[in-house]
């Protein structure tokens, strides 16, 4: 069973008078533990498909489901819920609190719902992925002192410290020099490896989009390709 | 409730500390002075009369006026005996009566100077006066002395002078002849209030020598009655029962066609117009002497009141567009907690809770400061109606709430991608 499934899924903002129709029917499947990149020019849709299946957002019609749920019908709540509990998410311009530093950044989601868990097992996991991320000796430090870059592996821990099973990006690397954003796209391959988490990045930069192994593209609100690659090579989903 | 957004929040009110400063300074300060105002007015309201009352020796008085042929008006009661004839005729209570004079003087004691007024009264048996004054230096069998003088703790600092000293007065005799006594100061008084402090009393019958009086001789008799709400009936049966005697009097209620002055004004002009034989009486109470500062008291807890209403439509104001500064600076970091996983309840509650810390913090700020100063002060008498004080509270608790809740509602309700999607 797919860990996400889109079926005919349109969204249409409303603007003035017009409507925009920003996504036009967009069908496809993740399966659990893939490492994909959603990837299209400026305005094809990246952001608002993203934005539905992180629950932020909800779609006009069609189905987002995830892990075999339907999601539409449930309450804003239950929605949150469903976000704190299963999903983890990196922006493009790195969202962390200003007010806390990096390892409260990465605690925050854990001080959220009804996570519960001993001050030992927090202090050691968070401590972990802190080492993950490379910022061991950047603890203690506020967000404004530190690189985009930093920044950026600040998210990947605080999107990891709930253990969701998908982690969703949107052109996280869009606010970084090229080569800084091959390394956070490198680290969260790894951790994709590492803790089989499903990792879903959105980016308009073509060398980026490479190093997935699912890739989904866009045009103008409508998916024009659709492929794996595997071992056996490239093979196109249906 | 976590205590993670509460804390987020403090930090961010924290990092705003200029912004914050301004409108928590300004809003306090507006509180302050109108709680200051409020307080005044109050204490004035409320303990003003019975305090006037003591210190003029009583609640209704006589004074007496001669008209010379100058043209000049003496403040003097020759023989009062009429008087006591008349008091008695209306067969109503008093607790008792004060003979005393009084004159405007410049009391100099080693260079330095302080005009006050000299009261004369028999200190050795007024029974008020040692009930009312707390003596902080001196004693009260030192008084029995002739030139005994009593004055303020306040006047005593300014004009440097311990118990024993001789202090000179200079002043004007009852026909206007300048004139200077010596007296010795027997005691300091403490300030009870600020009208307590410009009360400095003599004796009489050395007093009045000086002012060129006879022995047995005063300017006025006050009657302390068992109560304030007496004092009407009294001065009107007095009034009467004089009348009947046929000692002149003046009027009692004089009209004035100006209006802008109170009928005490009114009245004493008047009689500075008017001139006549031999002895007029005058009776007035403490109300009369006090109408005048009640209405500028009143005129004064009105105008805090429209300062008061001023003071909220700004905190409204103020408070709104803060508010949504700082909800438009942080709606992407609202956006972003409500896709990590924030409920839209906490957002909204902690955003009003913010306000409420902020907000409730302010009040108390600008109600204890000037019980502060009050306090730093001393001596002032302060006093603010319980009822008013939690109508100042509540009025600005709503409001602040209320000015902070649309904005507050409307940043929860935005779907976290519309939050995230502002500000990029
Ligand atoms: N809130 C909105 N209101 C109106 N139009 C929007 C809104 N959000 C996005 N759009 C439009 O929808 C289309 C897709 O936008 P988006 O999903 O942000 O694309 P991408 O992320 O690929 O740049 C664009 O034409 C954009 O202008
Ligand atoms: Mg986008």
């Amino acid at each position: 069973m797919p860990i996400i499934e889109l079926k005919e899924v349109r969204k249409v903002y409303p603007l003035g008078k017009v409507e925009v129709h920003a996504v036009k029917g967009v069908s496809f499947a993740i399966e659990r533990g893939e490492f994909i990149s959603i990837a299209g020019p400026s305005g094809s849709g990246k952001t608002t498909i993203l934005n539905m299946i992180g629950l932020i957002d909800s779609p006009s019609s069609g189905e987002v489901e995830i892990d075999g749920k339907t999601t539409s019908g449930l309450s804003d709540k239950e929605l949150t819920r469903f976000r704190h509990e299963i999903l983890g998410f990196i922006f493009q311009s790195f969202n962390l609190i200003p007010v806390l530093n990096v390892w409260e950044n990465i605690e925050f989601p854990l001080l959220l719902g009804k996570t519960r868990i001993s001050p030992q097992e927090k202090k050691g996991w968070i401590d972990w992925l802190i080492e993950e991320v490379g910022l061991t000796e950047w603890k203690t430090h506020k967000p404004n002192e530190l690189s985009g870059g930093q920044r950026q592996r600040v998210a990947i821990a605080r999107a990891l410290v709930t253990k969701p099973q998908i982690v969703l990006a949107d052109e996280p690397t869009a606010n970084l020099d090229s080569a800084t954003g091959e390394q956070i796209i490198e680290l969260m391959k790894k951790i994709n490896r590492e803790l089989d988490t499903t990792f879903i990045f959105s980016t308009h930069d073509a060398k980026i989009v490479e190093i997935a192994d699912h890739i989904i593209r866009l045009r103008d609100g409508l998916v024009t390709e659709n492929q794996r690659r595997t071992e056996e090579g490239i093979i196109p989903c249906p | 409730m976590n205590t993670i957004l509460p804390k987020i929040a403090l930090r961010n009110l924290a990092r705003q500390k200029k912004r914050s400063f301004l409108l928590g300074g300004a809003i306090a300060f507006g509180i302050m002075i109108v709680t200051l105002i409020n307080g005044f007015a109050g204490a004035f309201i409320e303990n003003v009369s019975e305090n006037f009352a003591y210190l003029m020796a009583g609640h209704v008085f006589i004074q007496g006026s001669e008209k010379t042929d100058s043209g000049r008006r003496l403040h003097v009661i020759r023989d009062g005996s009429l008087i006591v004839e008349a008091v008695e005729k209306t067969a109503l209570p008093y607790s008792f009566a004060t003979k005393s004079s009084e004159v405007a003087a410049m009391i100099i004691f080693e260079g330095k100077s302080i005009r006050q007024n000299l009261t004369g009264l028999d200190i050795a048996n007024s029974t008020f006066l040692k009930e009312r004054l707390v003596l902080k230096q001196g004693s009260w069998e030192q008084s029995m002395a002739p030139d005994a003088l009593i004055l303020s703790e306040k006047v005593a600092g300014k004009l440097n002078v311990l118990p024993g000293d001789r202090v000179t007065a200079s002043f004007q005799t009852i026909t206007g002849q300048n004139n200077v006594a010596d007296f010795t100061v027997v005691a300091i008084s403490v300030d009870a209030s600020i009208i307590g402090s410009v009360m400095t009393y003599v004796n009489l019958d050395y007093l009045n020598a000086f002012l060129g009086m006879k022995p047995g001789e005063y300017m006025s008799l006050g009657f302390m009655l068992p109560n304030l709400k007496d004092a009407s009936e009294f001065s009107t049966a007095l009034y009467e029962s004089m009348k009947n005697l046929g000692m002149g009097l003046f009027e009692r209620s004089a009209q004035d066609d100006s209006g802008s002055a109170t009928p005490f004004q009114a009245l004493m002009r008047n009689q500075n117009k008017e001139t006549w034989e031999g002895v007029k009486y005058r009776v007035f109470t403490i109300d009369d002497v006090l109408s005048q500062a009640k209405q500028i008291v009143l005129a004064l807890d009105s105008s805090s009141l429209i300062i008061l209403l001023v003071l909220f439509a700004i905190v409204m104001i103020g408070i709104t567009n803060t508010f949504r500064m700082v909800m438009y600076e942080r709606i992407r970091e609202i956006g972003t907690m409500r896709a990590v996983g924030v409920q839209r309840r906490e957002v909204r509650s902690i955003l009003l809770a913010l306000v409420a810390m902020g907000g409730l913090s302010l009040i108390d700020f600008g109600m204890d400061s000037p019980a502060f100063l009050i306090m730093k002060n001393g001596h002032l008498s302060f006093f603010l109606p319980p009822a008013r004080a939690l109508f100042n509270i509540l009025v600005i608790s709503l409001l602040t709430i209320l000015a902070a809740y649309f904005p507050a509602r409307a940043a929860a309700k935005m779907t976290p991608a519309d939050a995230l999607r502002t500000m990029k």
